[in-house]
């Protein structure tokens, strides 16, 4: 009761200290109340009618008659609430309206859309993260008008849907021992990395594949014959963040299969390889024992071909244990429910929680026997609300005077070790929040700085971070026209190209890494670093695609080597063909004895096999020679990249790469790797404005209005042109007021081809590389660049650029766009990076001690929920 | 195990649709006429020279023509036959299956995730309402349906959102008909349903605090389970109708002697869900979209990638196979002209597409991708016929014209402008096809 009157007084204190702000400041985050006719309309009168009535309609547009928000007009409102925001309308020529003035505009259509729009799909434009960038990056980083008055940060209480990768890498620990941490071999999978993506590109958990010790047929029949289950939880998107905690919910039919996984993974947990198999028999350390009785016939594609070795390769669990004792007891069934709901949540069930899930167990076996009862009662906790999502609700906490309330315990805990981790809270960690050491500040900092600073933790969600921002994971998913493939200079063969993407990717990966163990100067690194990681193939990809007359020498070239070649062949096969000649003549005298005679033999046979291999070699060599590209020199130390090795086989994928140094002039950090240019291409050619919009809203913080429908964004069919002529028709006036954000910063990549190969011509002539960075927010970056390796130099060198990267760091970290009360939280992270010359770890632990990631605001609404009697 | 695909069946469970069956099929405002679609995937290509009449190279009526011996057993049946040769699936990367491709139109390869929902899932959100939309059965080596009872090869409700098919006969059984079930099915299904029960309890428990943001996403997941419960619920309220449709239970079930019994029933399942109108897409997965499956019941003792290897003409092997698959669909068309529907039976509103999830061949580019229909889905399909196209025109198309005849205005599907200009001479529909 106490309690209950404590929050009341909190939230009508927090009422009041809300409405008792003076009426001509502007607190972000307040909303806008007032009709059309007051707020909205003498806006539109003042700033846009004298371009937008009905008289000059200019843009075809008039907003003369527009009325109050409705269903029917949301998508003009819409507009108009982007053009404003993103300080496009009113025209820079024109007056413009006070920051306050504009920010309370834009807010006032945020509100009313959303009001509008509430029972009719909602109005959730302004959370998107490509909608990030609409709030002006100076008001974030440089002095605010004196009327604005900012709150303390927080973010919304809310639960986070678990992402697709975090939910298989859960699942994975149940059935798989993954590696422990080498430090000799950073970069090899390790537990606690996330779960690669097969040799495909697919997500999926295996079973007892590292126990497989023979099969029968190839990668196919192998991929067949192995257990596989694909990842359930699916997530809408592909570009840039994936993952805001007000995305994702789950389905029933995503909560139907995931009972179905649980199934499996049960019974391997309690026994192992033994559920994957036809015969026992297949369960050998030799398996020579299993041919002799396996079916006759062709097994290929089948579970019976598989032998698996009987090393105890899973973790040994009280599931097992309840499965393999006889009978039942409390004692067990507990012990089993309490493992799995914490490996499955990553927190130790309540007590309540424990005699739920202990009654279902027991009705379960009680309907249906032990076997089935068990495992049917156990995979409920698979569907536990926390198994799904993470809570941060700090419900019975005690809100300040703005709302908002410290996470504490498990709650915590659970965000900090989510902010680097998808493994659940170490030992370290676990004790921490269990004996009351997760409640302040000091303590995140305590933990977060020993992970941060210890190696064999390992954090793939910073991984993760990058591969969202920069998106160079989406390569391997571009489906290539097969003859425009073949222009490029790489092979169109089957699917090496696909593969060499996801190689590339896991390459790209590793880079990442090895830039994140150094930390400093990150993302100056990541921008410009000539450092490569990289595969046999990559000598191509990393190669220079060859001009017409380079490839016309270098065939000429090819001959002449050939015919030498060729000419020494046939004269090392004529002397062989004589020594042989002279050696079978020796072998028909009868009288050899048996000695000499076996030591004849052996050296024909040795000739023979010299002369067949230098027939074949002659042959192999011929055709391995790819005259279009000029092959990038790739000499380095040895390291290793993380791939999905259980899909394809053993050595299918090949996790060796060697450190090198890329061509000079030719490459400069991430953005000239084939995984990012690929990454943004398509099926026929390289993406200039996908290029050009990443530039403006991942490094300039700029943001582009969405295409509008009327539309038609297609570039013309035009072989014989490159894109950039194509990409003439962008350049209408309608059109360039946006794509003049884009077009100019992505043409400068046209350097490279849409395979990543470097090129000096085009269609016969000489590449134009040459691009601009138009009115980017710095004055000192705007300006002509004749290729992307200038302006990468450029852009790696602003500070603008710095902060627009720790805005995205945020972004990921919060889950949520950023708000004008988050400044201070920016700009502290800003500085931590800085100061600590480019670290990430300052970064991110200026990130996760900062208010916005400690404390939850209950939403005013809630509170007076909450506080109602 | 309900290991089914409720996609949507939330979204349509409407009261008013159920008990009345014979309201169970009422298309929704603007629907076409078609109510129900049926695909049949053999794997390991389905080689043109099998299907075409010996001698028919143009296009023409299939009145004179003397079917093949593979697909003789449609003979009766070939006023309602249109053989379709000349579909390209260039794109779709067919060798050794186009997996989700096949359906998607869109490349597919083995491990590639899907990358948009595949026709049949599509479908199954216009055709009129039924309780599980979409049922996908698979069936392959006895061994891979016992180990692997469930796997996502041909169908997605989306990218990266893959649907299982059913291999299992009694899993299958107990998630349709388990509410009329008795003896050990009963039991599973009575301990599943209380299970379900608390975990939709324990998961509103756990939704009572939420932020008002997050209470309709929440929502969601909570919805989840009421579906879940509510078409079991409602699949037992129904119990004397489904009665009348479900199959017996007999010893090919539980001790099945070859995969081909296991075939038979998941056949007679899918055929019962269609019956009794519980569902109005059926997705069969000869193969289950690998390029392995066995079919010793037929006296085939070859099995998997090595069936794929040999020529299908001629071939004693693929003739049975063909005959097996011929005498399915002859099954499914009696079955389903044996409910009365409207002023004729359930076949005259159905369709059935009868191809492959390889193209022609199993090692093949996909220039040419044959497809038989059965049935006029309701007057909206030309039928009686063989049609040759150029292989100017993807499968995409064919799959627009069944959207098309499924009430569904659009002139491409899963194909850009940009793809469509590489891989696609025209726009919407097949013409060749549509009546």
């Amino acid at each position: 009761m106490i309690g209950w009157i404590f929050t009341f007084l909190v939230a009508v204190a927090t009422l009041i200290a809300l409405e008792g702000r003076a009426a001509d400041t502007y607190t972000p985050g307040d909303a806008i109340h007032g009709k059309f006719n007051k707020v909205a309309r003498p806006f539109l009168v003042k700033y846009c009618l004298d371009c937008h009535d009905n008289e000059t309609k200019k843009g075809d547009l008039s907003l003369e008659d527009l009325g109050p928000v409705d269903e029917i007009n949301a998508a003009t409102w819409k507009s108009i609430w982007a053009q404003v925001a993103l300080r496009e309308m009113p025209p820079k020529k024109k007056t413009q309206p006070q920051v306050i003035e504009r920010l309370r505009f834009s807010d006032w259509i945020v509100g009313e859309l959303q009001s509008a729009m509430k029972d009719k799909g909602g109005f959730y434009a302004h959370l998107d993260p490509q909608k990030g960038n609409f709030l002006e990056h100076d008001l974030l980083f440089g002095p605010l008008p004196k009327d604005i008055k900012l709150a303390p940060s927080s973010s919304p209480a809310r639960i986070w849907r678990v992402t697709p990768q975090e939910h298989i890498t859960r699942l994975n620990e149940l059935i798989n021992t993954e590696p422990e941490y080498n430090a000799e071999k950073p970069g090899l999978r390790t537990r606690g990395d996330a779960v690669p993506t097969n040799h495909g590109g697919e997500l999926k958990l295996y079973f007892g594949v590292d126990n497989i010790l023979q099969w029968q047929g190839g990668t196919v029949a192998y991929a067949t014959s192995v257990k596989s289950v694909p990842v359930v939880l699916s997530s809408s998107r592909k570009v840039g963040f994936e993952n805001y905690a007000d995305f994702q919910s789950v389905n029933s039919a995503e909560a139907t299969q995931i009972l179905g996984m649980a199934k499996d993974i049960l019974k391997f947990m309690a026994d192992g390889p033994l559920s994957l198999v036809q015969f026992p028999e297949q369960i050998t350390d030799d398996p020579k024992t299993y041919d002799k009785v396996k079916p006759a016939g062709d097994l290929r594609g089948l579970p019976s071909a598989i032998v698996y070795s009987t090393k105890v390769l899973r973790p040994l669990t009280p599931v097992r244990d309840l499965m393999k004792g006889q009978g039942v007891n409390d004692e067990r069934l507990s012990a089993a429910v309490a493992y799995l709901f914490e490996a499955l949540t990553f927190r130790p069930p309540t007590a309540k929680e424990s005699a739920d899930y202990l009654a279902i167990v027991k009705d379960s076996i009680g309907q249906v026997g032990k076997d089935d009862g068990v495992i049917m009662g156990l995979s409920a906790i698979f569907l536990d609300r926390d198994a799904l999502f993470r809570p941060e609700l700090v419900s019975g906490g005690k809100p300040d005077a703005y709302g908002r309330v410290m996470l504490q315990d498990w709650e915590l805990g659970l965000s900090v070790n989510h902010a680097l981790r998808y493994l659940k809270p170490d030992q370290a960690l676990r004790q921490s929040i269990i004996e009351g050491r997760m409640r302040t500040r000091a303590d995140v900092d305590r933990e977060v700085t020993r992970m941060l600073g210890d190696d064999s933790i390992r954090k793939p969600r910073i991984l993760q971070f990058f591969r969202e921002f920069f998106d160079y994971d989406l390569a391997g998913y571009i489906c290539k026209d097969t003859a425009a493939l073949a222009k490029t200079g790489v092979s169109n063969r089957g699917e090496s190209y696909y593969r060499a993407m996801f190689d590339a990717t896991a390459s790209d990966d590793r880079l990442v890494e090895i830039i994140l163990e150094e930390d400093k100067d990150v993302l100056k690194q990541l921008l410009t670093t000539r450092k490569v990681v990289t595969t046999k193939n990559d000598e191509i990809y990393f190669g220079r695609k060859r001009t017409p007359e380079e490839v016309k020498a270098a065939a000429a070239a090819k001959r002449a080597e050939d015919a030498e070649r060729r000419k020494r062949d046939l004269a090392e096969l004529n002397a062989l063909g004589a020594e042989l000649a002279a050696l079978k003549a020796k072998l028909e005298d009868a009288a050899l004895d048996k000695k000499t005679k076996e030591a004849l033999e052996r050296e024909a046979r040795r000739l023979e096999a010299r002369r067949d291999r230098i027939e074949k070699d002659a042959k192999q060599k011929r055709s391995d020679v790819n005259l279009d590209v000029a092959p990038a020199k790739l000499e380095g130390e040895p390291t290793y990249a993380r791939v999905g090795h259980r899909s394809f086989g053993a050595g299918s994928m090949k996790p060796e790469r060697i450190l090198a140094t890329a061509p000079v002039g030719e490459r400069l950090g991430i953005l000239t790797h084939p995984a990012w240019l690929v990454s943004q291409s398509d099926a026929m050619d390289n993406h200039a404005i996908h290029r050009g919009k990443w530039i403006r809203e991942r490094l300039l913080g700029g943001g582009i209005p969405d295409v509008p429908i009327t539309v038609d964004a297609m570039l013309p069919d035009e072989p014989q042109h490159t894109l950039r002529e194509r990409m003439r028709v962008t350049q209408e006036k309608y059109c360039w007021t946006c794509h003049q954000k884009m077009d100019p910063l992505g043409l400068p990549f046209e350097m490279y081809n849409h395979a990543g190969l470097f090129r000096t011509t085009e269609l016969d002539k000489p590449v134009n590389a040459a691009g601009e960075i138009i009115d980017s927010g710095d004055p000192k970056l705007d300006g002509p660049v004749n290729n992307a390796l200038e302006m990468i130099e450029k852009l790696a060198a602003s500070e603008r650029v710095e902060q627009v990267f720790v805005r995205h760091a945020f972004r990921f970290w919060m889950g949520r766009n950023e708000t004008l009360n988050d400044a201070p939280v920016l700009q502290a992270a800003w500085h931590a990076y800085r100061d600590n010359g480019g670290s990430m770890k300052a970064l991110i632990k200026s990130l996760v001690i900062s208010d916005a990631f400690l404390y939850r605001r209950i939403e005013r609404g809630d509170v007076a929920k909450a506080t109602a009697p | 195990m309900l290991k089914g695909m409720f996609v949507g069946a939330g979204a349509l469970l409407g009261s008013s649709m159920w008990p009345n069956f014979a309201q169970a099929s009422t298309p929704k405002a603007s629907h076409g006429a078609l109510k129900r679609v049926i695909f049949f995937l053999q794997n390991q290509g389905f080689d043109p020279v099998t299907c075409i009449p010996l001698g028919m190279k143009n296009s023409g009526s299939l009145a004179g023509a003397k079917l093949p011996e593979p697909i003789q057993a449609l003979e009766p049946y070939k006023e309602r036959l249109h053989i379709i040769n000349g579909l390209h699936g260039l794109h779709t990367s067919p060798s050794h299956s186009a997996f989700f491709g096949a359906l998607g139109g869109y490349r597919g390869s083995d491990g590639v995730p899907p990358s948009g929902p595949t026709i049949d899932y599509e479908l199954s959100k216009f055709l009129p309402e039924t309780l599980l939309p979409h049922l996908c059965i698979g069936m392959d080596s006895m061994e891979n349906m016992t180990a692997k009872p469930t796997v996502a090869n041909l169908s997605a409700s989306g990218a990266g959102q893959p649907i299982f098919m059913h291999s299992n006969p009694n899993h299958l059984y107990q998630m349709l008909f388990g509410g009329i079930s008795e003896g050990d099915i009963r039991k599973q299904h009575q301990a599943r349903s209380n299970m379900f029960d608390r975990i939709e309890k324990l998961a509103a428990a756990k939704g009572g605090a939420l932020p008002s943001g997050d209470k309709q996403r929440y929502g969601q997941y909570v919805q989840g389970f009421q579906d879940i419960n509510g078409l079991r619920e409602r699949l037992s309220g129904v119990s004397e109708h489904l009665r009348r449709f479900a199959p017996k239970v007999d010893e090919r079930y539980t001790r099945p002697e070859f995969e081909t019994d296991w075939h038979d029933v998941l056949l007679d399942l899918g055929i019962a869900a269609l019956k009794s109108g519980t569902t109005s897409v059926l997705t069969i997965g000869s193969g289950r979209g690998e390029i392995f499956g066995a079919w010793k019941g037929l006296g085939v003792t070859e099995q998997g990638h090595n069936l794929g290897h040999m020529k299908q003409p001629d071939n004693p092997i693929w003739v049975k196979i063909r005959q097996y698959n011929m005498r399915m669909l002859v099954k499914l068309m009696q079955e389903l002209e044996s409910v009365p529907e409207g002023s004729g039976t359930m076949m005259d509103n159905t369709l059935i597409v009868y191809t492959s999830n390889n193209a022609d061949a199993q090692h093949t580019s996909g220039k040419t991708w044959p497809v038989m229909l059965l049935g006029s889905g309701n007057g909206a399909f030309k039928t009686g016929r063989f049609t040759q196209l150029d292989g100017s025109r993807p499968i995409n198309a064919l799959y627009t014209s069944i959207l098309r005849s499924a009430g569904v205005d659009c002139d491409r599907f899963n194909m850009s402008e940009k793809m469509a200009k590489k891989f696609d001479s025209g726009t919407g529909p097949l013409k060749e096809i549509l009546v």
